[in-house]
C-alpha cells in the first residue's frame, strides 16, 4: 500500500515558515502556494523540476492563508489574516494586484471562485461568508453577507457546475447556500462532525461532498433529491452522510481533495501523513464504503495542511506542510 | 521526584521496557522546565508560583520512534479567568520555540477549573487561531513579555 | 450574542497586605483579608454606555438592553405610580413609531386608524398618560435634513467631506459607522437627530416646560421597530446631566408591545378604541397621517424634492427609482439638459452599506445624498417588528408595507403645529435652541489595543 503513493520531489516552498495552501491553475501548468511568510509563490515546471516563477510579496501584511485561481486562469485571489482579499491579474510571467477587497472584520480564511468566474466567496473568523460579484470593469461588489455560522468560518468551496456554495466552520457544521431573488440564503446545514470542520471538497460531478474535521474523521455526503415538492415551492435537495471514515487519522484532518480524473480521495492530516481512499467497487451509493489505498505516514516532518490533485494529470498530487515544504506525489491505484 | 520513582521501578526489575518511562519522565521534565518560568500576563509571578502549572500537569507519550505527544493540563487562577486563552497561547509559543525533541502538543484546562473550559480548549488547540493571534502586535507583545526568560 | 470582553475594573480599597479571593461553589467571589474576615465581592456590571464605548463587538449587547430597557421596566414604572406617594409619580408618555403601528395593524388585521386608537386605549388603561405619534417629531427630522442638505450642497465646493450626506436616523448604521469607520465616515453623516430623539427633546424640554415639570418627572417611552433604538436612546449625547435623565428613558420594540398584550391576556382587536391623544400627533380628522417616501421615513424623497426646488427651481412630481444591484440599492437622479444635477441613492442592509463605504473610501461615490438603513428592506422590516406566524415573513412584510403606505401623507412644512413650535419653542430655524433640540454629534470609537482584552 505504501508504494501506491510515490514521492516525486520535495521543495522548500516557504522557508522558515508554514506552507498553508496550494492551488493548481485550471490547465495545471502553474501551482500557487501561500504561507506564513506573507507571500504567494507561483511554481511552474522547468524540465522535470518545479521551479519558482514568481514571488508575490507585496499585497498582504500578514499570513496568506489560501489562494484560488479563477476558472479562466488569468486571476488569482488570495485570502489573508490581514482581513483582506487580494485579486491578482496575470500579466505574462508577472502578477499585479488589481484590487483589494475589504470588509471582513478580521482574518480572511478562505476564498473561492464560482465556476462562472463572476462570483467570488470569502469567509472569515468574523463568522461571516461574503459573496462578491465581479463586473466587466473588474469592480467587485458585495452581493451578500451570510451570517449563518456561529463561529469562525474555515473554508469555502463552490459546487463544480452549479451556483451552490459550501462553507466549513469552527462551529462543527457545514452550510450550503444558494441565490434566492437578489440575495443569498443558507439552504442546508450538515451536522455530524463533533469538532471544527477544516475543509471540504465536492467530487467532479458535484453529487458528493467530502468534509474533514478536528474530530479525526472524514465524512462523505451525498445529495438526495428532496421528497415530493410541497406547496408548489421547490425544496432544496437534502445532503445525507453516506460514509464516515473513522479510525484512520490519528490527529486533526486539515484537508480533503477528490481527484477529478481517478475519483480517489486524498487527505492531509496533523499526524504528518497523507492518505488516499477509494470507494469500493459495487458500494451502495446510499451507504458507501471506502478503503484506504495509500498511506504515507511521514509524508512531511510536520502537519500536512493541504493536498491538491493535479486537474489534468491522473494521480499527480501536491501537498504542503507546516515545515514550509511542498511535495509532489504520484498515485497508482493498487491492484 | 518522579524521575526517582522511575529509577526505582527500573531497579525493581520491571520487564524489558525499563528505559521507556524514564525517557518519558525526562521529556516531561524538559517540558516543565520550559513552561514553569512563563510569567502570568497580568502579574509579575510565574505560572509555577501561581500553581497554574506543576510537574504533574505534564505528560509525554511516544507517538513513534521520533515523535512525542506532549499533553499539558493547566489550572487557571480563577474559574472566570479571562486570560486563560492567553496563558494557553504562551505555553504553546514557548514550547514551539524551545522544546528540543519533535512533538505534537495538546494543551487543556484541568477539568472543572474554568467556566468555559471547552471553548478555551478548542481555541488554544486550533493552530490557525494561534498563528493568527501571534501576528497581532498587541497580543504578540504580551506573549513575548511572558515567555522571555528573565536575565 | 457575543460574550463581552471588556476587562472588569476592580476597585482597590486601601489596606495593608494582600487579600485572597475565595470562590464559592455557586461561583460567587469572596475577598478574604489578612484578619480572616471575608466579604462578598460585587460582580462588575457592564452598563450600556460601557458597551457603546467599546469596540469589542459590533453587535449590540442584548442582555444589557433587556435589563435596562424593556417592557418590564415600563411595567415597573407603571406599578410604582400606583403604589408610591403622588409626589413620586412620574408622568408617563409613550411615543409610538408609525412602523410599529403598521406591524401591529398587520398582526391584528386592523386599519392604521383602528390600531392607533386601540393602542392608545390599551396603553392608557395600563396607566400611561399620553400616547404620541413619532410621525409628528419626524416632521422636524425631515425639515432639518432638508435644510442641512442645502447647506452642505452649497458649501461642498469649498469644504471637503460634506457630500454625500448620509442619513442619520438608523442607529444600527450609526453604531457600525462609529465603530468600524470612525473619523473617516462621521463628517458625512447628517447631524440631524432621528425622529425618536427629536421626540425626546419635545417631551423632555418643550412639554416639561409647558407642564412646569422637571424632565426627570416624566418617563418617556418609545415604541420602535428596532432593537438598536435602545442603544440610540442610551447615548450620552441624549442624557441630561442636570436632571440625571434621558430624553428617551426606555425603548420597547413592537414585539414587546405584543408581549405586554399577551401578559394582560388581551388581543388588540378586542380593545375598545379611544380618541387619539391631542399631544404631539399628526392627524387629519382623527386619522393618522404620514410622510411620502416609504417605510424608512422618506428622507431621500423629501430632501430630493426640496433640493430640486430650492437649488434648481425644479418641481419634482414623481420620484423614479432605478434599482441597481438589488432592490435595496436604488438611485434617483435629477437631470437637466443631459447633466445630472442631483444624484441620490438608498442603500439598505449591510451588504449595500459595505459597497457604499468602499466606494466612498476609493473616492468613487457619485452620490449627493444616501438614505442608509441597516436593515434589508428598511425600517418596516426592523428586527423589533412582530414576527411572522403562519404566513411567510416576505408576505407579512408586504402586508405591513401596504398598510403603512395607505396612510394619507402631508408635507412637514404644512403642519401648523410644527411651524408654531419653530417660532415659539425653538426661537426660529438655525437658532441655538433649534441646534440643541434637533441636532447631535457622533464619536469615533477607539479600537481596543490592549492584548489583554483582545479576542482572538
Amino acid at each position: 500500500m505504501k508504494d501506491a503513493l510515490t514521492l516525486l520531489s520535495r521543495i522548500t516552498a516557504h522557508p522558515d515558515s508554514r506552507c498553508w495552501f496550494l492551488s493548481w491553475n485550471p490547465s495545471g501548468t502553474l501551482l500557487a502556494s501561500c504561507g506564513g511568510d506573507r507571500t504567494i509563490r507561483i511554481w511552474g515546471k522547468d524540465g522535470d523540476n518545479w521551479v519558482c516563477k514568481s514571488v508575490l510579496g507585496e499585497g498582504h501584511q500578514r499570513t496568506v492563508r489560501k489562494v484560488a485561481w479563477s476558472p479562466c486562469g488569468n486571476y488569482l485571489a488570495s485570502a489573508s489574516f490581514d482581513a483582506t482579499t487580494c485579486i491578482w491579474m496575470k500579466k505574462k510571467e508577472d502578477f499585479e494586484c488589481i484590487t483589494t477587497l475589504e470588509g471582513h472584520e478580521n482574518e480572511v480564511k478562505s476564498v473561492a471562485w464560482a465556476p462562472s468566474g463572476n462570483l467570488l466567496a470569502t469567509c472569515s473568523r468574523d463568522k461571516s461568508v461574503w459573496v462578491w460579484e465581479v463586473d466587466e470593469e473588474e469592480e467587485y461588489e458585495c452581493v451578500s453577507v451570510l451570517n449563518s455560522h456561529t463561529q469562525d468560518v474555515k473554508h469555502v468551496v463552490w459546487h463544480p457546475n452549479q451556483e451552490l456554495l459550501a462553507s466549513a466552520s469552527y462551529d462543527d457544521t457545514v452550510k450550503l447556500y444558494r441565490e434566492e431573488e437578489d440575495d443569498w440564503m443558507c439552504s442546508a446545514t450538515l451536522e455530524g462532525h463533533t469538532s471544527t470542520v477544516w475543509s471540504l471538497a465536492f467530487d467532479q460531478t458535484g453529487e458528493r461532498l467530502a468534509t474533514c474535521s478536528d474530530d479525526k474523521t472524514v465524512r462523505i455526503w451525498r445529495q438526495q433529491e428532496s421528497a415530493a415538492e410541497q406547496g408548489g415551492s421547490k425544496k432544496d435537495p437534502i445532503w445525507k452522510c453516506v460514509c464516515t471514515l473513522t479510525g484512520y487519522h490519528t490527529r486533526t484532518v486539515y484537508d480533503v481533495n477528490w481527484c477529478r480524473t481517478t475519483g480517489a480521495l486524498a487527505t492531509a492530516c496533523g499526524d504528518d501523513a497523507i492518505r488516499v481512499f477509494e470507494e469500493d467497487p459495487g458500494s451502495d451509493p446510499l451507504q458507501s464504503t471506502f478503503s484506504l489505498t495509500a498511506h504515507v505516514p511521514r509524508a512531511h516532518t510536520q502537519d500536512v495542511n493541504c493536498v491538491a490533485w493535479h486537474p489534468k494529470e491522473a494521480g499527480l498530487l501536491a501537498s504542503c506542510s507546516d515545515d514550509g515544504e511542498m511535495a509532489f506525489w504520484q498515485y497508482l491505484r493498487p491492484e | 521526584m518522579e524521575l526517582l520513582s522511575g529509577l526505582l521501578t527500573a531497579f525493581r526489575g520491571a520487564p524489558k521496557e525499563i528505559t521507556r518511562p524514564q525517557v518519558m519522565d525526562e521529556r516531561a521534565l524538559e517540558v516543565y522546565d520550559i513552561i514553569r518560568n512563563i510569567r502570568d500576563p497580568e502579574k509579575p509571578s510565574t505560572l509555577e508560583d501561581l500553581e497554574v502549572v506543576s510537574e504533574s500537569c505534564v505528560s509525554v507519550q511516544e507517538l513513534d520512534e521520533e515523535c512525542y505527544l506532549v499533553v499539558i493540563k493547566f489550572t487557571p487562577t480563577v474559574p472566570h479567568c479571562s486570560l486563560a486563552t492567553l496563558i494557553g497561547l504562551c505555553l504553546r509559543i514557548k514550547l514551539q520555540r524551545c522544546l528540543s525533541f519533535k512533538h505534537k502538543l495538546e494543551i487543556y484546562i484541568s477539568e472543572g477549573t474554568h467556566s468555559t473550559e471547552e471553548d478555551i480548549n478548542k481555541q488554544i488547540n486550533d493552530k490557525e487561531r494561534v498563528s493568527a493571534a501571534m501576528e497581532n502586535p498587541s497580543l504578540r507583545e504580551i506573549v513575548e513579555q511572558c515567555v522571555t526568560e528573565p536575565d | 450574542m457575543e460574550e463581552c470582553i471588556k476587562p472588569v475594573k476592580v476597585e482597590k480599597k486601601p489596606g495593608k497586605g494582600a487579600a485572597k479571593i475565595r470562590i464559592e461553589d455557586d461561583g460567587s467571589y469572596f475577598q478574604v483579608n489578612q484578619e480572616g474576615t471575608s466579604q462578598k465581592l460585587e460582580k462588575a456590571k457592564i452598563t450600556l454606555n460601557d458597551c457603546l464605548a467599546c469596540s469589542g463587538c459590533v453587535t449590540s449587547a442584548e442582555t444589557i438592553l433587556i435589563t435596562q430597557q424593556s417592557h418590564e421596566e415600563l411595567c415597573r414604572i407603571l406599578r410604582q405610580n400606583k403604589t408610591e406617594a403622588p409626589s413620586e409619580h412620574k408622568l408617563v408618555v409613550v411615543s409610538v413609531s408609525p412602523q410599529s403601528r403598521a406591524s401591529l395593524a398587520a398582526r391584528f388585521n386592523l386599519s392604521i386608524q383602528e390600531t392607533a386608537q386601540k393602542l392608545t386605549s390599551f396603553l392608557k388603561q395600563l396607566g400611561v398618560h399620553h400616547v404620541c405619534d413619532i410621525t409628528f417629531s419626524r416632521n422636524f427630522s425631515l425639515l432639518e435634513s432638508q435644510r442641512e442638505f442645502i447647506q452642505r450642497f452649497k458649501s461642498h465646493k469649498e469644504e471637503k467631506k460634506v457630500l454625500p450626506m448620509l442619513a442619520s436616523a438608523c442607529p444600527g448604521w450609526i453604531c457600525y459607522a462609529e465603530k468600524t469607520h470612525g473619523s473617516f465616515i462621521i463628517p458625512y453623516i447628517s447631524s440631524t437627530k432621528s425622529p425618536q430623539q427629536v421626540m425626546g427633546s419635545l417631551v423632555k424640554s418643550h412639554f416639561a416646560q409647558e407642564k412646569n415639570m422637571q424632565p426627570n418627572q416624566i418617563y418617556h417611552v418609545t415604541v420602535m421597530p428596532c432593537y438598536d433604538k435602545k442603544l440610540e436612546a442610551s447615548r450620552p449625547d441624549f442624557y441630561n446631566q442636570e436632571y440625571e435623565t434621558r430624553d428617551v428613558d426606555c425603548v420597547i420594540t413592537t414585539g414587546e408591545v405584543l408581549k405586554m398584550l399577551e401578559q394582560e391576556g388581551m388581543s388588540l382587536s378586542d380593545v375598545c378604541p379611544s380618541p387619539l391623544d391631542s399631544l404631539f400627533r399628526s392627524v387629519v380628522e382623527e386619522e393618522p397621517v404620514g410622510h411620502q417616501g416609504g417605510g424608512s421615513g422618506g428622507y431621500l424623497e423629501h430632501i430630493f424634492r426640496n433640493a430640486a426646488q430650492e437649488l434648481f427651481g425644479v418641481h419634482v412630481d414623481e420620484i423614479v427609482y432605478k434599482p441597481l444591484k438589488n432592490k435595496d440599492f436604488q438611485e434617483v437622479t435629477l437631470e437637466k439638459d443631459g447633466n445630472v444635477l442631483l444624484h441620490f441613492a438608498l442603500a439598505y442592509g449591510f451588504r449595500n452599506i459595505q459597497n457604499l463605504v468602499q466606494k466612498l473610501k476609493r473616492g468613487r461615490c457619485p452620490y449627493h445624498y444616501v438614505e442608509v438603513m441597516a436593515c434589508p428592506s428598511g425600517c418596516l422590516n426592523g428586527g423589533g417588528q412582530v414576527k411572522a406566524e403562519g404566513e411567510s415573513s416576505k408576505d407579512l412584510l408586504q402586508t405591513v408595507e401596504q398598510l403603512y403606505n395607505k396612510v394619507r401623507t402631508e408635507l412637514p412644512e404644512a403642519n401648523a403645529q410644527v411651524t408654531e413650535l419653530y417660532r415659539h419653542w425653538l426661537k426660529g430655524q438655525d437658532s441655538d435652541v433649534a441646534r440643541q433640540a434637533l441636532h447631535t454629534q457622533y464619536h469615533a470609537v477607539e479600537k481596543i489595543n490592549s492584548g489583554l482584552a483582545m479576542k482572538w
